[in-house]
């Protein structure tokens, strides 16, 4: 190739931009799976994020039922993570599913509300909930009706009763009331960060 | 025992022959397998053919009653703590500590953690730590030689100041755990204490 040769402009393909609504779901597995799914559950949103990654956003009231829906897919429950928007005034839940059989995961998303933290369990799907449901409950302090064994679980009994991963949990007057004040990392006026 | 007393840790028919008891010492320090945090990462490399510590004397080792030098690898919870107190007083006199990177001086990267110790040396006696984190192999092989050294002259005397200063340290360990938690918690663990 002559080096002396100008590059090609590219020409610009007068595409139409075509605004659509509602993006349409893809003809791949993962479009048919989530097209299959909001048929029965219309009143669940969806959407592929990309190659074997769907997401579901579903309405607090029907998470259970919407839930036992998609385990005929979708056999595992993977975890169950926890989003705190404390300016939303919410928690946001993602239960993540695998299917066995058509190797997707699934993120089905929930918000409830903050002072509220309500949600039926799960464990009557997937017995797996029961550990992760603690968990959440734990860090968050949501309720998960029906689980019989929330309460402490890893944490210490004073930790539990704080529910130290919420946004509002003020980490640095708790380390002084409990470790001590003489650490040196931080000073108060916030003029030295001695990190 | 009293406060006044003088403490004598060596039987006196046996001082003449300190000197050799500390070089045995520091001859075969056997390592409590005690793991926290990442440091527990940073062995493998210090046991193999590299850096390779046998030569040196020391060897892994499950049982606290047998070990000498309890490595302290990486932050500590206050569930951990609770652990690794009970296996440091299970271990025999002497026993030396060693405590690796930032987070036993001084909560490291967890310096605002909920449920990391911050200082380490509050609740139990540290004879040398490594700053860093994590402090590489070589690092660790320095502290090491530094903590040999300190058997050989006698300033590795952690486990002395631990019977020395006990109502501090329990003291400190009550505060952070609260009152009986021996009886509470340990004795789930271990039945005959």
């Amino acid at each position: 190739m002559d080096m002396k040769e100008k590059p090609k402009v590219e020409e610009k393909v007068q595409g139409e931009t075509t605004v659509e609504e509602k993006p349409t779901l893809p003809d791949t597995k993962e479009g048919k799976l989530v097209k299959a799914l909001i048929e029965k559950a219309p009143y669940a949103e969806g959407e592929v994020i990309r190659e074997r990654r769907i997401k579901f956003t579903v309405p607090v009231e029907r998470i259970h039922e919407f839930l036992e829906l998609a385990s005929e897919k979708f056999e595992m429950l993977m975890q169950i993570s926890v989003v705190d928007w404390l300016k939303e005034g919410q928690f946001e839940v993602t239960y993540q599913l695998w299917s066995v059989s058509e190797s997707v995961h699934a993120f089905v998303k929930v918000r409830i509300p903050r002072d509220d933290a309500k949600l039926p369990t799960v464990m009557d799907i997937w017995p797996v909930a029961e550990t992760y449901e603690r968990e959440a409950h734990e860090f968050f302090g949501i309720v998960f009706e029906g689980n019989p064994r929330l309460g402490p679980f890893i944490l210490e009994p004073r930790e539990y009763e704080k529910h130290p991963l919420r946004k509002d949990f003020n980490t640095l007057s708790y380390v002084k009331t409990i470790y001590g004040e003489d650490f040196d990392r931080y000073d108060e006026s916030k003029t030295n960060y001695v990190i | 025992m009293q406060n006044g007393d003088v403490v004598h840790y060596e039987l006196k028919e046996f001082q003449l022959f300190e000197p050799l008891f500390r070089w045995a010492r520091k001859k075969s320090l056997w390592i409590v397998a005690f793991c926290t945090g990442c440091g527990g990462i940073e062995m493998p490399p210090l046991a193999t053919a590299r850096y390779d510590f046998e030569r040196f004397g020391i060897m892994p080792n499950p049982a606290p009653r047998m070990g000498d030098l309890f490595l302290i690898t990486g932050y500590v919870t206050p569930k951990t703590l609770k652990r690794i107190i009970i296996t440091y007083e299970m271990m025999q006199d002497p026993k030396y500590v060693l405590a690796h990177g930032s987070c036993p001086i001084n909560g490291g990267v967890y310096w605002d953690s909920y449920n990391v110790v911050k200082q380490l040396d509050k609740y139990i006696p540290v004879d040398v730590a490594i700053a860093g984190c994590m402090p590489r192999a070589e690092a660790v092989m320095d502290g090491i030689m530094t903590i040999m050294k300190k058997i050989e002259d006698g300033t590795a005397d952690g486990w002395k100041r631990y019977r020395e200063n006990y109502e501090y340290y329990r003291k400190n360990q009550d505060e952070l755990f609260g009152e009986g938690w021996r009886e509470k918690d340990a004795r789930r663990w271990l039945a005959w204490i």
